[in-house]
């Protein structure tokens, strides 16, 4: 049932977003060119000289880029299965979790670290896995030889995204929570009668009630494939760990300080843009095709 | 369809619009500076002699970028940033407004802010910028030459300080022969990494104070292995090492202050890594990947793997922590550790003797430590600004009023200061006090300008120095008044080494060219992961001579021609 | 809800609850060590001996804070920026999910707004151009820089046109029906069945506009406008000193003081904590969909 009278309202009701769009998203694009220029300050945008693809090149041409981009894409990738993973199970658990009271008490503590900054964060890591930390001082508890985990270039990756799934999953779980919310009792009274179990229940009712968000998460998080994360890795890598930690974005920034890197910064963000769209664009297409099943 | 792309039509109306307005916004801005500067200079013309200290008839206001410290409260009730002790001075002699347009903390926040306004060519008249900002404006043309009011406008007394830098910090500003910002220098006590270390600890293992690198592994093997802090367990570290984040030596760009580095280590072996030193056949050669290095990441690699040096060395998150908690024994640092971190250390133990050498030695028996360059901030003026003197008039006000001023308001409300220091300062400072302890000169003798703590320290000297005056040890010392104690046990204990002869080591540069603004970043990775995985046993010391071919082959010998070409100019 | 009484299903409860109880503390503890740091005395802090009990307890820290004007002042603007913030943000979003929810149908350029959307999430022209259009739009130094600077959040939007779009159309169809226009369908009928997620995005909103602290650094030229985490983040640096010159020295102590940080870190956390229970119960509990399906 369609009225195209309503048409119009739809467009006010779009006109504040469209205008908050245009101002401070869209206009402020125009700054991609500087991807394709040897950005001067003093011309400007407009005047500044044009050297095509000479900023990507000069990433691509470096003797360890493969190994920069190999680290970015291994560490976000895991990042995004352990914060998409993670907080769904943790959400299904909480949601079995009868004593209200508990729960809500839990999901409450389980989100407050997110809210320390990595520069806090990083420091009581690098403690955590110090020599004498806690972490070590298990090992020696069970006859394990103490460990310097962030000397270890084979460790790093799996230390970092272990420390940010731990970081966000009680925040992510939040999304997922609300979801849950969304399923119909009925359903679970309806199965309960037909005498499915506790197991059963999660798989017919749960788990299909919040697909949908699971599969737009899943989505959308394919757009952090180049984003392993600056703001962690820069607080907690050393020169131990490049071979396995370096990733774009710190590259990037160590490359800035030496020279501000204005162009380069742009067209590695730029490379970060086009990737990361392309992925969604297919699995858009994708779950559409396949599932029949419009994301956004 | 129709409604879509009406829809469409509008957003790029919109879209126009606005991309317009902005552009004309800086059409409208960018020649207008330019305008001003044509009718600027015929004003700036008109008086025939340069006064250095003249006084403007109308007033001249300067718009400026303000670094400011965070933590600080020192401005008395009723005083802001752009009205205090110094802009009033300032108003008064020069009859120059201050007018702040933005400030942010020192550090980060402050480069962050410099280079948004670099990056978006709206510069304040007058700002500090560091090199890699400096080197980026003056290629972006947006520095005024100060190479002629440079000349006019200098006081004596600044001329004389840039002098003694033989040449160092005019070399810092100079593009193509023109002067592009006026060089800060810095006393080169910052520059010389000694030997600091728990001189109660040699006491109560009856160990002398280490000569040799030799002498001093044999110490820190006692500091590991003898319990030194008599709490019967092994615990204690020889060496510190840096954190996180941490260098393990200084290098050409950042060539002082480098606390918690191994450096002395590296100088004993006549190694200087990351300077710019002049090879055997009088051309420029990089320090990094001469033999002495390897000599020395030898050693120090022998010295890790026994323990000696700290294990967690730039993995730990603090360096500073283990020395405050009273569980390192030696460490490599600057004069001013009386400032930080020793005051936490003895607050935890007061018997902490903390106390700094010029050593280890080298094989000829002498202590040669690398050099900073004196200049690593610049005051740069903006193209086109009207009063491109008024850089110069502040600083001279400055350099010839410093000792006069109520120190309790920190200087960093003066605007855009930046430091001119005799480069002797730390030596000048503890010479005169040990006349003033001696009675043999009076606070009132030591206003001398350019050394602007001295009447100061005179006066606090008597009460935070106990006798015997010629001993330093902690307990001769009076720890009531913490911010006379830090900065009389740096000058004391700190400057003593700086007293003895020492074998100085310059770079040859201390500023990048050209293929390193594009370069540098990769050979430093090299460099750096190559070091520490010697030292810390993750990889074989004959990588390093993989290294030296790398770093070659990696544009490192067109960078080191490169440097041959700046330095012959 | 239905509850068995089985041995193994009573099991499996206990299992759970100690298996929660754990990942809780391990969530917990940096929070508990960042307060008892901030407790401690300075030097053992400084020490690095501080664990999880505070060592030479004091109340220093505290004190300290509640007699610095400009914390205070922080915080009042920290809370100006996210009433407004996290209202306007609330009000955009509903706005903008509603039409987007529809089908192509029923408001044909609907999917040419969604991709223009989802385009300007992962594109964008970078810090410098941001910063020039701020600029030329009059946002520096004023509090609705910091409320509009982060653009709209389609991130948001996604995921409430994703739950409008899942709830049932029959509702919509009887609203119709009944002769009622768009604003009042999405008013009356959408708002108050779509609370939970309009919980979270509330949630995420507020959180946001509290966390962010870069804006605030960029678009302020002065400390004394900083929101609260453009405050704190500046005094909590780990220390380089290889870029000091001499008069910094002094300041080092300062900057140094970790039971400072640390204490201002936990105040700094207080509102949101303060916050969250009330939302919480929306998106925990939410509200059932039930009686309008009958």
């Amino acid at each position: 049932m369609t009225n195209r009278g309503f048409e119009k309202h739809y467009y006010l009701m779009l006109l504040p977003g469209m205008v908050w769009l245009i101002l401070f998203s869209l206009v402020p694009m125009l700054g991609i060119v500087m991807a394709f220029q040897d950005f001067n300050p003093g011309l400007g945008i407009f005047k500044s000289e044009w050297i095509g693809l000479e900023n990507f090149k000069y990433m691509f041409l470096l003797s360890d880029s493969k190994t920069i981009m190999f680290n970015t894409i291994y560490i976000a990738v895991l990042k995004i299965i352990g914060n998409l993973l993670v907080p769904l199970i943790f959400a299904l658990m909480l949601n079995e979790l009868r004593v209200i009271v508990m729960k809500r008490w839990i999901q409450t503590i389980v989100y407050l670290p997110h809210f320390l900054s990595w520069v806090i964060l990083s420091g009581i890591l690098l403690d955590v896995f110090a020599f004498k930390g806690p972490v070590n001082g298990m090992l020696t508890f069970f006859g394990v030889e103490p460990i310097l985990f962030l000397a270890r270039a084979d460790l790093f990756p799996y230390i970092v995204v272990g420390s940010d799934v731990w970081k966000e999953f009680g925040f992510n779980t939040i999304i997922y929570l609300a979801a849950l919310t969304s399923i119909n009792p009925a359903l679970y009274e309806a199965a309960a009668i037909d005498g499915a179990t506790r197991l059963q229940r999660l798989r017919f009712v749960t788990v299909p009630g919040i697909t949908t968000t699971i599969v737009l998460l899943a989505v959308l998080s394919l757009g952090n494939v180049l984003n392993a994360g600056f703001d962690q890795i820069f607080n907690m890598y050393n020169p131990l760990v490049y071979s396995t930690g370096d990733i774009i974005d710190t590259w990037v920034y160590r490359a800035g300080l030496q020279n501000l890197q204005f162009s380069l910064a742009t067209a590695m963000g730029l490379l970060k843009s086009v990737v990361s769209f392309v992925l969604i664009v297919i699995s858009y297409y994708l779950a559409s095709r396949f599932a029949n099943y419009r994301i956004f | 369809m129709k409604a879509v792309k009406k829809i469409g039509f509008i957003c790029i109306a919109i879209l126009m619009v606005v991309v317009t307005a902005c552009g004309s916004n800086n059409n409208s801005k960018s020649p207008s500076p330019a305008a001003d500067s044509k009718d600027g200079n015929k004003v700036t013309e008109q008086p025939a002699a340069a006064d250095p200290f003249g006084k403007y008839k109308d007033p001249v206001t300067i718009r400026i970028g303000q670094g400011i410290d965070p933590t600080d409260k020192s401005l008395p009730q009723g005083d802001t940033p752009e009205n205090n002790q110094y802009t009033r001075h300032i108003k008064e002699q020069l009859n120059v407004d201050t007018k702040i347009v933005w400030q942010a903390s020192k550090g980060k926040d402050y480069d962050q802010k410099v280079n948004l306004a670099i990056a978006s060519d709206d510069l304040p008249d007058l700002v500090i910028v560091n090199d890699a900002q400096l080197r980026q404006m003056v290629k972006a043309g947006q520095l005024a030459d100060l190479s002629e009011v440079f000349d006019q406008y200098a006081s004596p007394a600044i001329k004389g300080i840039i002098e003694k830098t033989e040449g160092r910090a005019l070399e810092a500003v100079n593009f193509d022969g023109k002067m592009m910002a006026l060089p800060n220098v810095t006393a080169r006590g910052d520059a010389v990494h000694t030997m600091w270390i728990r001189q109660d600890w040699l006491d109560k293992l009856k160990l002398e104070v280490p000569k040799t690198v030799d002498e001093l592994a044999a110490v820190a093997k006692a500091f590991v292995e003898q319990d030194p802090d008599g709490n019967n367990q092994k615990d204690t570290i020889g060496i510190s090492g840096p954190q996180a984040g941490g260098k393990i030596h200084a290098n050409f760009i950042t060539s002082s202050n480098n606390t918690f580095g191994l450096d002395p280590i590296f100088s004993a072996y006549l190694a200087y890594p990351g300077f710019w030193l002049e090879g055997k056949d009088g051309k420029p050669v990089y320090g990094s990947i001469q033999p002495e290095v390897k000599d020395a990441l030898a050693k120090l690699r022998e010295m890790y793997a026994a323990g000696l040096i700290d294990r967690e060395m730039s993995i730990r998150k603090d360096a500073a922590e283990p020395v405050v908690a009273g569980k390192s024994g030696i460490f490599f640092g600057p004069f001013w550790m009386g400032y930080w971190p020793l005051p936490d250390a003895i607050k935890n133990d007061p018997t902490a003797n903390w106390q700094a050498y010029a050593l280890p030695l080298d094989k000829n028996g002498e202590y040669s430590p690398h050099m900073a360059t004196p200049s690593s901030q610049f005051l740069a003026v903006r193209k086109g600004y009207e009063h491109p003197e008024v850089a110069l008039k502040l600083l001279n006000l400055l350099v010839r009023d410093e000792a006069t001023f109520d120190v309790s308001v920190t200087l960093d409300h003066y605007p855009v200061r930046i430091v001119y220091a005799p480069v002797d300062e730390i030596e000048f400072t503890l010479q005169s006090l040990q006349e003033v302890l001696a009675g043999t000169k009076k606070p009132e003798d030591l206003n001398i300008p350019g050394y602007k703590l001295l009447v100061d320290d005179a006066n606090k000297v008597t009460k935070t120095k106990l006798e015997p005056y010629d001993k330093n040890d902690i307990q001769y010392w009076n720890t009531d008044d913490m911010g006379a104690w830090s900065r009389l046990y740096s000058i004391f204990v700190g400057g003593k080494p700086l007293m003895e002869k020492r074998n100085e080591v310059y770079s040859l540069t201390y500023s990048q060219t050209k293929t390193m603004e594009s370069r540098w970043a990769n050979l430093e990775k090299l460099e750096t992961e190559t070091f520490l995985k010697i030292i810390m046993g993750a990889a074989p010391l004959e990588s390093f001579d993989m290294f030296v071919e790398d770093w070659k082959k990696q544009d490192g010998d067109k960078v080191t021609e490169e440097v041959a070409e700046a330095v012959k100019k | 809800m239905v509850t068995e009484k089985t041995f193994g299903a009573k099991a499996m409860d206990i299992l759970l609850v100690i298996i929660l109880l754990a990942i809780g503390l391990l969530c917990v503890m940096p929070i508990w060590y960042t307060f008892a740091l901030s407790l401690s005395d300075k030097a053992a802090a400084a020490a690095g001996i501080v664990r999880l009990w505070p060592i030479g307890f004091n109340l220093n820290a505290y004190d300290q804070i509640m007699s610095d004007e400009k914390f205070i002042r922080s915080f009042g603007i920290s809370l100006q920026r996210v009433l407004l913030g996290a209202t306007l943000n609330f009000i955009v979003v509903v706005l903008t999910a509603y039409p987007l929810s529809k089908t192509t149908r029923a408001f044909r350029p609907r999917n040419i707004f969604m991709w223009v959307l989802v385009f300007t999430m992962f594109f964008n022209g970078g810090l410098v151009p941001w910063y020039m259009a701020m600029k030329s739009y009059g946002l520096m130094n004023t509090v609705w820089g910091l409320v509009f600077a982060g653009g709209l959040q389609v991130f948001h939007i996604i995921l409430v046109v994703n739950f409008f779009r899942n709830l049932p159309k029959e509702l919509e169809e009887a609203a119709l029906v009944d002769g009622a226009g768009p604003w009042y369908t999405l008013v009356r009928l959408y708002v108050p069945l779509a609370v939970p997620v309009l919980a979270t995005i509330t949630l995420f909103g507020i959180v946001y506009h509290w966390n962010e602290f870069f804006h605030g650094l960029v678009l302020m030229s002065s400390t004394d406008k900083y929101p609260l985490q453009t405050y704190i983040q500046q005094l909590v640096v780990t220390i380089d000193t290889t870029t000091m010159t001499e008069d910094e020295y002094k300041k080092l102590s300062e900057l140094s003081n970790q039971t400072l940080n640390a204490a201002k870190i936990f105040i700094a956390m207080i509102p949101v904590l303060i916050v969250y229970p009330f939302l919480q119960r929306f998106f925990i509990h939410g509200i059932t969909l039930g009686s309008v399906k009958e």
